[in-house]
């Protein structure tokens, strides 16, 4: 289920409020769970019993592996979780991938295995990973309930597409979380304008991004667009589904971490990395990158450890080589600045700035893209040498046409539209107070009118 | 403390809107059909393992909670105005709204499209009236997007490519070129077509081409009821309303309409005036959207018979050629199929003109 939906916004997450609000507190993460594995059935009933089943393994290795602390059966169990955990993942999303390159390697034709990936699953794997090396570190105590983890593992607001919720996060919540008239009024703005950053912003460029792709009259000007376009897409798409995520369970209690933070204002990659899927980046760098040695070993194994890390966060988008190729770029970009780039960056922030720019717009070209082939034919137009012309009527014709959204998109990718408020809210007081739900209501609304209007409405993330 | 008032306020304001919203679509009455946008709404959907195991309720459901939301029309035209009023696109759903007029916006010619149409025209020919004596016209019916996107630079299809694809296509036809005949006051503001008032020129350059002289009076009578046509549904903006006129004749009176839309015939009239006042007035000329159809004069002055291949442009045209023929036969090969002409028209010294609107020929899948 979408949260952009009338379905979620006026059918179910209603629902929700009711049953989790009337029930005793005891039975609030049960409520939570059921309603969990309705939303998730909602889109793939068939795949809840792999989610359960991956829940079940993550409990019963939690509990073996406290029970078994520094023993043998504590290591066993953490592997059986590793490999349970990652063999799920590995055989549904990556296996046609693995058996693709096998066939070209070898010549051999062995069957792919077609399988429709499964919603969610590299978020909930990593969910539960992070749970059970979180109990073999001791970081946590293993969880004796498995209502409560299962709501963890489960819970719908972050359920299928982030931020990535550690177990350590949000254990004490599950046992004890507050609600308040300003947390939850907090919950209700941050949903909103997540949904708002979606629907008015990130749909219509996704349009735009489709409108080029089928375009017969692509110009230089268009791919530079469409590259612009599709940059910022991606960000209020995904940025607008973690507001919505971090909203809902601030309304259910729970404080889950941000996951972006204006990543198009780094003047480094490095610094984009800290902006841009912060729960991913840090669930590689604390389960990936440091166990590896980090950067306290030799140069040539710390390289390995940023090639390693990279490669992977590449192909955990996706099962395809412009994924890893994708993960490798950033890889060279953040080699490059560790080595030559740190202190000129430090001391040329425009320079920076646009370099960050120009980086991460051809950085999505290759993500976005179908194929490796038509990511690279996407970059030559974009420096003529594709021979498209300069610019085309049909170009000019859909700069007019979304040249709002591109210019409310550019503003509202930067902490200006924050800061207009704060100084707002300072300067009107009591009117504010008054103005601003009176804002959020026009919002609701007219993300519902674009709803019941039928428009167009993927999230992007729900792939990976 | 204003802190808690806005805080409070925002969640009293939102779940009041949330709630409301939610309550007013479980229990409030529902619709089965939508008459802006003239077409079935979605009811609920059946529940049972099955659909949800296989995930049909889940869509269906999503497709029911859409149509069904209270006051849908009201929020359609919400999206619209901001689409076109705050973020100034261009067009919203590819309509768009100039000089009073709401119009499609069309961009590029389908070469597949016109093929297509060609391939159809091209099967009747071959197949009922190469080896007849049949005089055989064609004309193409401007969009009212040919006019509106030369003023404001708007993408638009070649049109004189499209014509000249077509010409080339149906060589065995006579082309007949209406387009300077026309501008974009003759069309209705809210709705696809053109006004019957304003055609009467057109209705003399063709029939001047097919060798006749059109010289009837007629009489301008409005329908009282206002026409909100097709457009204004699927815009959903508040456009004022066109005024339907229509040319009426006392001949017309005498004339037999007979429709075959069922396969038996049945008597109609020239002006349907129950439709007038339906769902969709325009469907007043010629009973609308009929496969087949008859027009018999008994005072014509010649037994002259026309056959009119034809989409919806043609049922407000044809009514001003009935003076001079005794017969004429309208075919819609979008609700019948080509091959099934030769069952109900029999080819043999008429008139025959093929009247095609731009926006059916770039979009000609449906013709069978």
């Amino acid at each position: 289920m979408l949260f952009s939906s009338i379905t979620f916004l006026y059918y179910f997450f209603p629902i929700v409020l009711v049953l989790y609000f009337i029930v005793p507190k005891m039975f609030r993460n049960a409520i939570l769970l059921l309603t969990s594995l309705v939303f998730y059935a909602w889109g793939e009933p068939r795949y809840v019993f792999l989610m359960v089943i991956s829940i079940i393994c993550g409990y019963i290795c939690g509990l073996l592996i406290e029970k078994y602390k520094d023993k043998l059966p504590s290591k066993l169990a953490l592997l059986a979780s590793c490999i349970i955990s990652l063999g799920m993942l590995g055989y549904f999303k990556y296996a046609d991938f693995f058996i693709t390159n096998f066939n070209t390697v070898t010549g051999l034709s062995v069957p792919l295995l077609k399988l429709a990936l499964p919603i969610g699953i590299s978020f909930y794997t990593f969910q539960i990973l992070s749970y059970t090396i979180d109990v073999y570190r001791g970081t946590v105590p293993a969880q004796r309930n498995p209502i409560d983890l299962a709501a963890y593992v489960t819970m719908f607001p972050q359920l299928i597409a982030g931020p990535i919720v550690r177990y350590s996060d949000v254990a004490k919540q599950l046992a004890e979380r507050t609600h308040s008239v300003d947390k939850t009024s907090y919950g209700v703005r941050r949903f909103i304008y997540g949904l708002s950053k979606k629907i008015f912003i990130a749909n219509i460029l996704g349009e735009f991004a489709g409108t080029f792709i089928d375009s017969k009259q692509q110009s230089v000007l268009f791919c530079w667009m469409y590259a612009a376009a599709y940059s910022l897409q991606i960000y209020f798409d995904f940025s607008g589904y973690s507001d919505m995520a971090v909203g809902l369970g601030k309304i259910l209690g729970f404080d889950f971490m941000e996951n972006f933070n204006y990543p198009y204002i780094s003047s480094s990659i490095t610094e984009f990395w800290r902006r841009w899927h912060i729960s991913l980046g840090s669930w590689f760098r604390d389960y990936v990158y440091i166990p590896l040695g980090g950067n306290r070993v030799s140069k040539l194994k710390w390289l390995r450890n940023i090639f390693v890390v990279w490669m992977l966060t590449g192909f955990w988008h996706g099962a395809a080589w412009n994924f890893i190729v994708w993960g490798l770029y950033f890889a060279f970009f953040l080699i490059i600045e560790k080595l030559y780039l740190k202190n000129f960056l430090s001391e040329h922030k425009t320079a920076g700035h646009c370099y960050v720019l120009i980086t991460v717009i051809i950085s999505f070209v290759i993500f976005g893209a179908p194929n490796f082939k038509m990511a690279f034919d996407y970059i030559k137009g974009m420096f003529g040498m594709a021979d498209l012309p300069l610019v085309t009527a049909e170009t000019l014709y859909y700069l007019r046409s979304y040249a709002v959204i591109i210019a409310i998109a550019v503003i509202g990718a930067t902490p200006l539209p924050k800061k207009l408020y704060s100084m707002a809210e300072k300067k009107f007081g009591t009117a504010a107070a008054i103005a601003e739900p009176c804002a959020i209501l026009i919002l609701l609304f007219t993300a519902t009118a674009y709803l019941v209007d039928g428009s167009f409405n993927p999230f992007l993330y729900f792939r990976f | 403390m204003k802190c808690s008032l806005k805080n409070l306020i925002t969640i009293i304001v939102i779940g009041i809107a949330v709630f409301g919203f939610s309550l007013w679509g479980i229990i409030g009455k529902k619709s089965d059909f939508s008459e802006s946008e003239r077409r079935v709404l979605a009811k609920f959907p059946e529940l049972n393992a099955e659909t949800v195991l296989s995930g049909s309720f889940m869509s269906d459901f999503e497709n029911y909670a859409l149509d069904q939301f209270p006051m849908r029309d009201v929020f359609r035209g919400i999206k619209s105005a901001s689409v076109l009023g705050i973020f100034r696109q261009l067009e919203t759903n590819e309509l768009y709204i100039q000089n009073g007029y709401i119009t499609k916006s069309e961009k590029e010619i389908s070469d597949k499209m016109l093929i297509h149409a060609a391939d159809r025209f091209q099967y009747i020919y071959d197949n009922f009236l190469e080896d007849t004596n049949v005089n055989i016209y064609f004309s193409i019916v401007p969009d009212k997007h040919y006019f509106l996107s030369k003023e404001n630079n708007r993408l638009a299809p070649d049109y004189d490519s499209l014509v000249s694809e077509m010409r080339n296509k149906t060589e065995y036809m006579k082309y007949i070129d209406i387009f300077p005949l026309l501008s974009i006051e003759d069309y209705y503001r809210t709705d696809t077509h053109w006004k019957q008032e304003s055609i009467t020129d057109v209705a003399a350059a063709i029939a001047s081409e097919m060798g006749i002289t059109l010289d009837a009076e007629y009489e301008t009578l409005a329908v009282e009821q206002p026409f909100y046509g097709v457009y204004y549904g699927q815009l959903a903006l508040p456009v004022k309303p066109d005024t339907l006129y229509y040319l009426n004749n006392p001949l017309f009176d005498e004339c037999t309409v007979t429709s075959y839309n069922t396969g038996l015939p049945e008597k109609k009239n020239v002006y349907d005036m129950e439709k007038a006042q339906g769902r969709d007035p325009y469907e007043m000329f010629l009973c609308g959207s009929d496969a087949l159809l008859t027009i018999e004069n008994p005072n014509a002055e010649t037994d002259k018979e026309l056959v009119v291949f034809r989409d919806s442009f043609g049922s407000s045209l044809v009514p001003l050629f009935i003076e001079e023929y005794s017969k004429i036969t309208l075919v819609d090969i979008r609700y019948m199929q080509s091959g099934a002409i030769g069952s109900f028209v029999e080819f043999s010294n008429q008139d025959v003109l093929f009247l095609y609107s731009t926006l059916i020929l770039n979009n000609s899948l449906a013709l069978k």
